[in-house]
C-alpha cells in the first residue's frame, strides 16, 4: 500500500469517528444520566453510572401519567393513520384514473396543501374548532392532523404509485361486470400495501411528533399526549435533570423502538416520499 | 368505460376527503386574509374593515419585523449548512460496510425523535450554569464557556446547530439514494478522461444530484421558515426577542394576546414570503433541470 492510500485510509477512519462521536455524545448523554442521581450527574456527566438507580423512571412515568398520556398518543395516531390511508387512497385513485375535469381542480386544490404551511390558517381554524364545541377533544386534533397536516403529500404519494399500475386489470373486472367501487377495494387497494406502509409510516412520524396541535388543542391533563406531559413538568423539575431526562425518554422511546424495528422500512419510506414529491 | 354511474362512484369516493380539507385547511386559510383586514381582537366586540392598517402595524413593529428577519436568516442558514454536510456525509458514506451502515443509522435516528424533545435535550447541554456538557467539554480543552442560549448575539445559531444535528440525516438518505441511481459508467468515463475526485463530484455527482437537492432544498426552506418547537422550548423567544421567529409571533399575538386579525395579517405575510421563495426556487431548478438535459 501507498503512503498516500495509508493517510486516505486513516483520514476515513478519522472523519467516520468524528461523525459517530457527534451523533452519539448527546444520546449516550441523554441516556446515561437517567440512571444516576443528581450529585453524580453533576459530578461526572459522561462517567457511566456508579450505581444503576431506576428511581428517575418511576418519578417520571408518574409525573407524566404515563400509560393515560400514552394511550392518548396512540388513540390519536391510529385513528388519524387509519382515516388518512382510507381517504388518501380512495382520492388517489379518483384522481389516477378519472379524466372529468371536476377532479383534476379537486386534485389541484388538494396540491396547495403541498406548499402553503397550514400554519397559516391556524388561528380561524382554533376559532372554528372552538365554534363547533370539539375544542379539548381527541377528535379535534386528528381532523387536523388528518385533514390539514398528511392529507396532500398521503394523497400525492399514493397517486404517484396507482399511475404505475396498468389499467388494464380494472378494465378486465369492469367488463366481467364489477363496479367501480369494488375494482378499487378488490384489485387496486390491495396492490398499494407498499405505499400504504410507507405512507403509514410518514404520517405515523409527523402526528406522534407533533407538539404545536395538541399544545393549542387539548386543555385538560386527561387528555394530554406525551410530549404535553413533558412540557407541563419542565418548570417543576427545571433543577432536577435526572428525573427530567427520564421522561425525555419515555416520550420518543416507542418511536425509537419502532425506529430499531422498521428502520429500512422508515428510510426507504423517507425516500419514496422525497422521489416522487 | 366511463357513464354517468361510474363518475358518480367517483365523486362519492373523492367528495369526504375533498370536503374535509376545504373546511379545515382552504377556508381557514381565505379567513385569515379576510380577518387581517379588519380590527378584530379579544377587546373589540365590534369587527369592523379597516384596510391595511394590520399590514402598517406589523411593519413599524420592531419586534415583528424582527420575528419576520430572524425566520428568514434562519430558513436560509439551514438550507445551506443542513444540504451542504448531508451531500458531503452522503457522498463520503456512500458504501458498502457495516460499520458504515452503522454509522448512517445513527446519522438518521434523531430525526425520529421529536423536535421539542431534542430542543429539551440541548437545553441542557448548551446551558451556561455549572454542569453544562457542552461549556464542560470546552473549558476541559482548554476553552472559554459560551453562553449559548442566554447571548442574543447567538443564540438563534446555537438553535439551529441543534436542529442541523437532528435533520441532516433526513436529508443525507435522500442524497444516498440519489447517489445510488447515478450509472456508474460515467465514473468510469470520468476516470478514462482524468477527472480527479473534486472534478466528478462537480462535473458529473452534482448535476445528477439535481432532484435531492430540489426537494431537500425546498423542504428545509420551508421548515425553517415554519420553525416553532425548538425555539418555542429552548429559548422561548428571547433573550429579548433575540430568537422570535414568524411562528413564536403568531402563536403569541393570535392566542395569548388575542390580536387575531393582527395575527391574521401576519399569517398572510408568511404566506406571500413563502410563496414567493417556492416560486422562485422552482424557477431556477426549472432552469437548472434544463440546462442538464441540453
Amino acid at each position: 500500500m501507498s503512503i498516500k492510500k495509508v493517510l486516505g485510509k486513516t483520514g476515513y477512519g478519522v472523519f467516520l469517528a468524528c461523525v459517530f462521536l457527534i451523533m452519539i455524545i448527546p444520546i449516550y448523554y441523554l441516556l446515561v444520566t437517567t440512571f444516576k442521581s443528581p450529585a453524580e450527574a453533576a459530578a461526572s456527566p459522561l462517567g457511566l453510572p456508579v450505581r444503576f438507580t431506576f428511581d428517575n423512571y418511576s418519578k417520571a412515568i408518574a409525573a407524566m401519567n404515563y400509560l393515560q398520556s400514552f394511550r392518548n398518543n396512540l388513540i390519536i395516531a391510529a385513528a388519524s393513520v387509519v382515516l388518512l390511508l382510507v381517504f388518501s387512497s380512495m382520492s388517489a385513485y379518483v384522481i389516477a384514473r378519472s379524466k372529468q375535469k371536476v377532479f383534476k381542480i379537486m386534485s389541484g386544490v388538494f396540491m396547495v396543501g403541498l406548499i402553503i404551511p397550514f400554519q397559516i390558517s391556524i388561528i380561524p381554524l382554533y376559532k372554528m374548532l372552538a365554534a363547533v364545541h370539539i375544542m379539548n377533544t381527541h377528535f379535534a386534533v386528528i381532523l387536523v392532523d388528518v385533514f390539514c397536516i398528511n392529507l396532500p403529500l398521503s394523497i400525492f404519494l399514493i397517486r404517484g404509485f396507482i399511475n404505475t399500475v396498468p389499467v388494464e386489470l380494472e378494465e378486465a373486472a369492469f367488463i366481467d361486470g364489477s363496479g367501480t367501487f369494488q375494482c378499487y377495494w378488490r384489485i387496486i387497494f390491495p396492490l398499494l400495501k407498499p405505499i400504504l406502509a410507507t405512507v403509514a409510516i410518514l404520517d405515523t412520524l409527523t402526528i406522534w411528533n407533533d407538539f404545536m396541535t395538541p399544545l393549542l388543542l387539548l386543555q385538560s391533563s386527561e387528555k394530554q399526549v406525551l410530549l404535553q406531559q413533558v412540557y407541563r413538568n419542565v418548570g417543576p423539575f427545571s433543577t432536577d435533570w435526572t428525573s427530567f431526562f427520564p421522561m425525555l425518554v419515555m416520550a420518543t422511546l416507542p418511536l425509537v423502538i419502532f425506529y430499531l424495528i422498521m428502520q429500512k422500512q422508515i428510510i426507504e419510506g423517507v425516500v419514496a416520499g422525497a422521489v416522487k414529491g | 368505460m366511463g357513464g354517468k354511474k361510474r363518475t358518480r362512484v367517483y365523486f362519492l369516493m373523492i367528495i369526504p376527503a375533498f370536503i374535509g380539507f376545504v373546511v379545515l385547511y382552504i377556508a381557514p386559510t381565505a379567513m385569515s386574509f379576510m380577518y387581517s383586514l379588519t380590527n378584530w381582537s379579544v377587546y373589540n366586540p365590534e369587527i369592523r374593515f379597516v384596510g391595511l392598517q394590520n399590514f402598517q402595524k406589523i411593519f413599524t413593529d420592531a419586534k415583528t419585523v424582527a420575528a419576520l428577519k430572524h425566520s428568514v436568516k434562519y430558513a436560509f442558514m439551514i438550507t445551506i449548512v443542513q444540504n451542504v454536510l448531508a451531500i458531503i456525509l452522503a457522498v463520503l458514506l456512500n458504501r458498502k460496510s457495516r460499520v458504515v451502515n452503522f454509522v448512517k443509522s445513527l446519522t438518521f435516528l434523531p430525526a425520529v425523535l421529536s423536535i421539542m424533545v431534542v430542543g429539551y435535550l440541548f437545553q441542557y447541554i448548551m446551558t451556561s450554569a455549572d454542569g453544562g456538557l457542552l461549556n464542560m467539554i470546552i473549558t476541559f480543552f482548554g476553552g472559554k464557556p459560551v453562553n449559548w442560549l442566554g447571548d442574543e448575539k447567538i443564540a438563534l445559531y446555537s438553535v439551529l446547530i441543534t436542529q442541523v444535528w437532528q435533520w441532516t440525516g433526513w436529508s443525507m438518505v435522500i442524497y444516498v439514494a440519489n447517489l445510488k441511481s447515478i450509472d456508474g459508467a460515467l465514473y468510469e468515463a470520468a476516470d478514462i478522461d482524468g477527472a480527479n475526485g473534486i472534478q466528478k463530484f462537480l462535473r458529473v455527482t452534482l448535476p445528477l444530484l439535481y432532484p435531492a437537492v430540489s426537494f431537500n432544498v425546498l423542504m428545509s426552506l420551508i421548515g425553517g421558515m415554519k420553525m416553532f418547537d425548538a425555539v418555542f422550548v429552548m429559548t422561548k423567544g428571547g433573550p429579548g426577542y433575540a430568537t422570535e421567529t414568524i411562528m413564536t409571533t403568531l402563536i403569541r399575538e393570535g392566542f395569548n394576546s388575542g390580536r387575531t386579525a393582527y395575527a391574521c395579517a401576519f399569517a398572510v405575510i408568511f404566506f406571500i414570503v413563502v410563496f414567493i421563495f417556492s416560486q422562485t426556487l422552482t424557477y431556477f431548478f426549472n432552469k437548472w433541470e434544463e440546462a442538464i438535459q441540453s
